[in-house]
């Protein structure tokens, strides 16, 4: 279940038409006339990018009935109170929507959510939908993949920090696990890795539809194991608030964006390895020396050999290159699958991290930080007293305040050594 | 010949018409036993010895009643010539100047009495038309008259042929014995030789060494009294002979030593009589062939003595001893040879009476029945003493190297050989180029126990349809075959599959087999036609039966490599699952089985052999199981596995174990693909299943305890009370840790045992050359699988099992945790009201009101505590042993083992440390 946001919006069609896939009903269903038909709903409040995809190259790939933009809508103008406010308007038709979709699925395990957070309709609508989702389908995974804004440079939009912190509250709330993509670091990726200095969206959505892709290949491609999603997400997140991702991929070559042709030695270490490094994540983090991983699940694709993948584990443990956690099982864990019959690719091995790392909390924290800096000058908060939820009072903000707060000091505490067992007044701190 | 016939005294040409005969009737077919074999006309004149030769000789005597006419004449010979006799020796004597002797041998062998021929004769051949037209009526005539005219001598001397029931040889002599020359009356004795002439001596002796030579008694040479003709021990002996007292001692000597060739005669007759009997087997037939011809030249030689010794004066015992040297050289040959088949067939000593020897073979007994055979037929001579087949072959084979330095018997030998091993050949030649035995008297190398049909393939968990349906008589392979006995024995087997099935024209056209040992192309012949059948059979099996896609599609039944569908059969049939195993219902698994197999998309869908799965409940658990088997062979559990399958007893506290333990899969496979992926290979599978099922299951349970930890509010939100977040941080981690012991741990078993010894399956599945290697490496594949799944180490198995029933008590356990938090914390209970976006928690049942939130219950948190302490401190523990023996066994036998353990380690030793802090 895809809920769509103009800020990334091709990207369910860009794998709906590539993959090909072994379980194609994972994420497809089948129509009379036998074409594949993503069980995809794309959302906006205004109209102008879903009218790109009806028009575009996939129009006809989408379930027509799944569009939904408002009539009258003119879009969440960046308001996260605004998106928020419209989910009720839209309510209904959106979950009539939604329960069509998962009647006919099988075996529905839950949902994955695409949206930003800094705009109106991803954050806002988002978060509206996953409360209700969560309301509606208790048992149910939510997984969102969310693009956080570039906290590096100042955004195009003023107000990304009010609609971050409100929207992180959700994501840590309502969502059960959280793959964090970062525009800075995707624009950065795409600059470094495929010597594209400008990126278009175009670009950047084409690596994180490859990301997504690759995690979902073991549903996709069933192996051994983790053929479903609560199994992949479960290894990984061990306590329930640290369940933001961060993701590595490599090697991102010209197959996937033109403009990288590169060759490379692709062996099960020199991809592990590359998994690694910071430079190669979707997130922009400033790594600390307590920092360390809570756990790691690489998704090797293509053809290695398990005795590679050992051996890789050995070496990547005897260099230290990867810290973790120092009260918990520490392990990265291998999921080997098979590369699409569809996508001839020039490497042999590819791969992706799917990481629980402690440094994101310094994403959190930047976010926090340029948040608090509006907050106060109680900045643009005008348009926000406009929607309902903030007539009486900014509550709301405080409340979503301290939740991140929250969730940063948790995963502050995760880099200490007692986690378990801290100390009376280190306990009493936190 | 009148006076050379009745010379004997009594009617040796009875017997001696039934050894002519052999020669004659020897071409017919060896079905035709029952009816009496009718007289055959002379057709080869120059072969036939004496005897025949007489009448041959006669002008006119040339019908097909000949024989029996000759019968008549010739038991009325034998009392006229008694006279004949005595009128004869003297006319010998009279006659032993040299050029009588020519003279008169030139018109008629008989030319010493040329006289007497027409008047002994003529009344004879006049005789048959008094009596009526029935060749039997004028038998009966004849020894009527013969009765008579005995009764009006002494009564007991009663010389009389008559016919004896058939035995199973065809060709062997049906007339009775005659009566021995010592119970002749005393009236009838030949002058004694005391009182003749050197030469009178030379002639007697000599005359009587010719009917010696063809086994019978002379005039003086005699029986020994210790001989008794009717016995066929003594027979098989040969005949003994003494000279009567009084010959000179120069002609004594040289005829004692030609006696030998007598004795040697005899006994390798009655040998061929007695080995042409049905149940001796064609090889002992056709060596038996092989003799007789042998014989007959012989006679033909004892013929052309007579002659000689009848028409050349200078034929002296001198000459015909020189004559029959070569002669008696092969005699001691065949005889010696026979003495040696005897002996095997225990047939000299008379102990082949007592058939209570060790008739062990019930299955032959009972595989006669089932065909219809009597077994008195088939047990009249105890089976397993007969020395046939290629026992015989053997023994020829023996006795060749052993003669390798005596050119005339190694002729002689390797003749019979070639002869002897033809039927053998045959039935080597069916065998190995169409794969079909027709052994009727069990002489092949390879035995076929028709009992063991392929219908009990299904059940069947010894691969008794393959390894038992056709054996390898050990004991009974010529010496020939024997470095190329198995090749032999699979080339058929091979073959016999590819026949059943129908699918392949395994019979080659138009091909020219060596027909027997010594052909140079004899061995290549074998290993074509085994490379043939390992061709056909392999081509069969990977091509026509697609054996590859039936074993992808175990591997996604057994192994789940593509385990979604099965992910969504546990999920349908999870609920059904959870009831003790007795309780389940099977039909309704299948048909969920069923439904999830057939859900679009899948990879079962695809499967083409999906119908061929089955579920069923084991009722005894896998450890337990496991346990048994190892206990009972340790590592090597090969043959035993399928024993554990039979005892039902003892499962008394395995009877709790619920549909999930119990849980297996089974999976039919049709004819010939159940050669290699038999019963025993299937349950090798079902072990391995159900090992992968409890980690699965288990990870299962784990995730749900995940689920439920960051669903239910409990869990999720964070409590104001540090202790219980502290506590929940515990439960957190433990249960992170045994779920990353179990994603490890099936990992490892998946991925680094299952699938690369899968590769190298498949890898030797195109190089492998023959079918029984690759059912070698099917299994060995699986025994690997196995003991690198720590499945056959029962200390491994026990530690194994402790961690898993922690782990499989921990799981839910967590569930009660969540209630007995909102009692120790109802802070916890509820979300806080009134605010947007926490809108869960509605489904909890216990409403605690916001008064009550105060209330925390710092003894239960304490209690809670301590139980997540024990189970943290057995994980701990059992993981610490289990570790400790894995590095010991990765050290000692299982190499792969270190992979694992390098895994756990990652996953524990941190955690180890965390746990041994949180202890302190």
């Amino acid at each position: 279940m895809v809920g769509q946001e103009h800020g990334i919006s091709p990207d369910g069609n860009l794998e709906a038409v590539e993959e090909g896939t072994d379980r194609k009903d994972v994420f497809f269903y089948q129509s009379d006339d036998t074409r594949y038909i993503p069980r995809a709903i794309l959302l906006d409040l205004e109209p102008r990018v879903i009218h790109g995809i009806q028009t575009g190259p996939y129009k006809n790939i989408y379930n027509p009935e799944n569009f939904h933009v408002p009539k009258h809508g003119s879009g969440a103008g960046n308001n996260w109170a605004a998106g928020y406010a419209a989910g009720d308007s839209v309510y209904e038709e959106v979950m009539e929507m939604i329960e069509r979709e998962a009647d006919g699925s099988d075996s529905l395990e839950g949902f994955m959510l695409l949206h930003s957070i800094a705009g109106g309709t991803g954050s806002g609508l988002g978060s509206f939908l996953l409360e209700r989702l969560n309301d509606r389908f208790p048992k149910k995974l939510i997984q969102t993949y969310s693009v956080f804004p570039d906290t590096q440079s100042v955004g195009d939009v003023v107000v990304q920090p009010y609609n971050s912190i409100l929207a992180m509250r959700r994501l840590t709330q309502n969502a059960d696990s959280v793959v964090v993509l970062d525009n800075g670091a995707l624009t950065r990726i795409a600059a470094d890795r495929l010597h594209v200095q400008e990126p278009s969206f175009a670009q950047t959505n084409q690596l994180v539809s490859t990301v997504m892709a690759a995690s979902t290949t073991t549903l996709r491609y069933p192996g051994y194991m983790h053929n479903d999603l609560v199994g992949i997400i479960a290894s990984l997140i061990p306590t329930p608030r640290c369940h933001f991702l961060m993701t590595s991929y490599t090697p991102f070559t010209g197959d996937i964006v033109d403009q990288g042709k590169t060759v490379r030695k692709t062996t099960v270490l020199d991809v592990m390895r590359r998994l690694l490094q910071p430079k190669n994540r979707m997130v922009m983090t400033n790594t600390t020396k307590n920092s360390c991983y809570i756990s790691i699940l690489n998704i090797i694709q293509g053809e290695a050999d398990p005795t590679d993948v050992h051996k890789s584990l050995l070496r990547i443990r005897e260099r230290r290159l990867a810290t973790f956690i120092p009260w918990g099982p520490a392990s990265i864990q291998v999921a080997l699958t098979k590369k699409s019959p569809h996508m001839p690719m020039s490497h042999r091995v590819s791969g992706l991290m799917l990481a629980n790392h402690t440094s994101i909390a310094t994403l959190f924290k930047r976010i926090l930080g340029q948040y608090d800096r509006l907050r106060e000058r109680n900045a643009f908060l005008a348009q926000y007293k406009k929607e309902p939820m903030f007539e009486n009072d900014l509550e709301e903000f405080d409340e979503s305040r301290a939740v991140v707060a929250d969730l940063i000091a948790e995963y502050e505490a995760a880099e200490s050594s007692d986690y378990l067992n801290p100390s009376p007044e280190k306990a009493s701190e936190s | 010949m009148a006076s050379t016939g009745s010379s004997r005294g009594y009617p040796p040409e009875s017997s001696r018409r039934g050894t002519a005969r052999d020669p004659t009737t020897r071409p017919r077919s060896n079905t035709d036993r029952t009816a009496p074999p009718p007289p055959q006309p002379q057709a080869q004149p120059t072969a036939v010895p004496t005897g025949s030769r007489r009448t041959t000789n006669r002008p006119g005597a040339g019908g097909s009643v000949i024989g029996e006419k000759r019968t008549t004449e010739r038991t009325h010979i034998t009392e006229t010539t008694i006279t004949g006799r005595r009128v004869k020796s003297p006319s010998r004597e009279k006659n032993a100047s040299p050029n009588v002797a020519v003279g008169g041998g030139r018109g008629t062998p008989l030319g010493t009495a040329p006289t007497h021929m027409p008047s002994l004769h003529r009344p004879i051949e006049q005789e048959p038309p008094r009596t009526d037209g029935s060749r039997w009526g004028r038998r009966r005539a004849n020894e009527e008259r013969l009765s008579n005219i005995f009764e009006r001598r002494t009564a007991p001397w009663n010389p009389e042929a008559t016919l004896i029931p058939p035995t199973t040889a065809p060709l062997a002599s049906r007339i009775s014995i005659p009566p021995l020359a010592s119970q002749m009356p005393p009236s009838k004795r030949p002058p004694p030789l005391e009182h003749m002439t050197l030469e009178l001596q030379e002639a007697s002796i000599l005359e009587d060494l010719l009917f010696v030579f063809m086994g019978y008694e002379g005039q003086y040479v005699r029986f020994h009294e210790t001989y008794n003709p009717a016995l066929e021990p003594d027979r098989l002996a040969g005949p003994t002979f003494r000279i009567v007292s009084g010959l000179d001692p120069s002609l004594r000597d040289l005829s004692t030593a030609m006696l030998k060739m007598a004795t040697h005669y005899g006994a390798v007759e009655a040998f061929v009589e007695v080995q042409s009997r049905e149940e001796f087997g064609a090889v002992n037939h056709a060596l038996c062939a092989a003799i007789r011809k042998l014989l007959r030249d012989y006679l033909v030689l004892i013929a052309q003595l007579e002659h000689q010794f009848l028409t050349s004066p200078s034929f002296t015992l001198h000459i015909l001893h020189l004559h029959t040297l070569p002669t008696c050289h092969m005699m001691f040959q065949l005889y010696s040879l026979a003495r040696e088949m005897l002996r095997r067939n225990s047939m000299l000593e008379d102990d082949n009476d007592d058939s209570v020897d060790d008739y062990d073979d019930v299955e032959n007994i009972l595989e006669s029945l089932r065909e219809g055979g009597d077994i008195a037929g088939a047990s009249g001579v105890p089976g397993a003493k007969i020395c046939k087949g290629g026992s015989v072959l053997g023994l020829l084979t023996h006795r060749l190297a052993s003669m390798a330095g005596d050119p005339a018997a190694r002729s002689l030998l390797s003749m019979l050989l070639r002869e002897a091993s033809r039927p053998y050949m045959n039935m080597l030649n069916e065998w190995l180029h169409h794969g079909m035995i027709r052994d009727p008297h069990a002489e092949f190398l390879v035995k076929e126990q028709k009992s063991i049909k392929r219908e009990r393939l299904e059940e069947d968990y010894t691969d008794e349809y393959w390894e038992k349906r056709y054996t390898v008589r050990d004991g009974d392979v010529p010496p020939q075959l024997e470095a190329v006995k198995e090749k032999v024995l699979l080339a058929g087997k091979y073959l016999n599959v590819v026949r059943e099935c129908g699918g392949v024209d395994v019979s080659k056209t138009g091909k020219d087999v060596p027909q027997s040992f010594d052909d140079i192309r004899f061995l290549e012949n074998v290993n074509s036609a085994y490379a043939h059948a390992n061709e056909s059979l392999l081509q069969l099996l990977l091509t026509t039966h697609a054996l590859p896609a039936r074993l992808r599609s175990l591997k996604h039944y057994f192994f789940l490599d593509r385990s979604d569908f099965f992910s969504y059969f546990l999920e349908l049939a999870g609920p059904e699952l959870a009831k003790p195993a007795k309780k389940v219902n099977v039909g309704k698994l299948q048909s969920l089985l069923d439904l999830a197999l057939r859900q679009p998309g899948s990879i079962a869908a695809s499967d083409p052999f999906k119908e061929d799965v089955k579920v069923q409940m084991n009722e005894v658990g896998l450890t337990k199981w496991l346990m048994r088997v190892v206990s009972v062979s340790g590592i090597d559990e090969g043959a035993t596995l399928e024993e554990q399958r039979a005892p039902v007893a003892s499962i008394e506290d395995d009877k709790l174990i619920i549909g999930f333990n119990a849980l297996e899969l089974d999976y039919s496979v049709p004819f010939p693909l159940s050669l290699v992926i038999s019963r025993k290979t299937v349950l090798r599978y079902q072990l391995l299943f159900r090992y992968l099922l409890s980690l699965r299951h288990l990870e299962t349970l784990l995730v749900q305890a995940w689920q439920d930890h960051n669903k239910l509010h409990t869990w999720k939100h964070k409590s104001e009370h540090p202790q219980v977040e502290l506590w929940k941080r515990r439960v957190w981690t433990l249960r992170a840790r045994m779920l990353v012991f179990v994603q490890q741990l099936l990992y490892f078993c998946t991925s680094e045992v299952v699938e690369p010894n899968w590769n190298a399956l498949m890898r030797r599945l195109g190089e492998v050359k023959t079918v029984d290697e690759l059912m070698q490496d099917h299994v060995d594949f699986l025994d690997t699988c196995l003991k690198e799944c720590m499945l056959t180490n029962s200390k491994l198995l026990k530690i194994h099992a402790k961690i898993m029933l922690t782990c499989t008590l921990f799981a839910p356990y967590t569930a009660n945790l969540s209630k007995a938090l909102m009692i120790a914390d109802p802070g916890l209970a509820l979300p806080k009201p009134g605010r947007p976006g926490n809108r869960y928690g509605s489904g909890h049942a216990v409403p605690m009101e916001v008064a009550e939130e105060e209330r925390f219950d710092q003894a239960r948190l304490d209690k809670l505590g301590d139980n997540v302490a024990k189970y943290e401190e057995n994980f701990s523990r059992h993981l610490k042993i289990l570790l400790d023996a894995l590095n010991y066994y990765a050290a000692t036998e299982t190499v792969v083992l270190l992979g694992l353990c390098a895994r756990l380690s990652t996953a524990s030793n941190e955690a180890d440390s965390g746990g041994t802090v949180m202890m302190g």
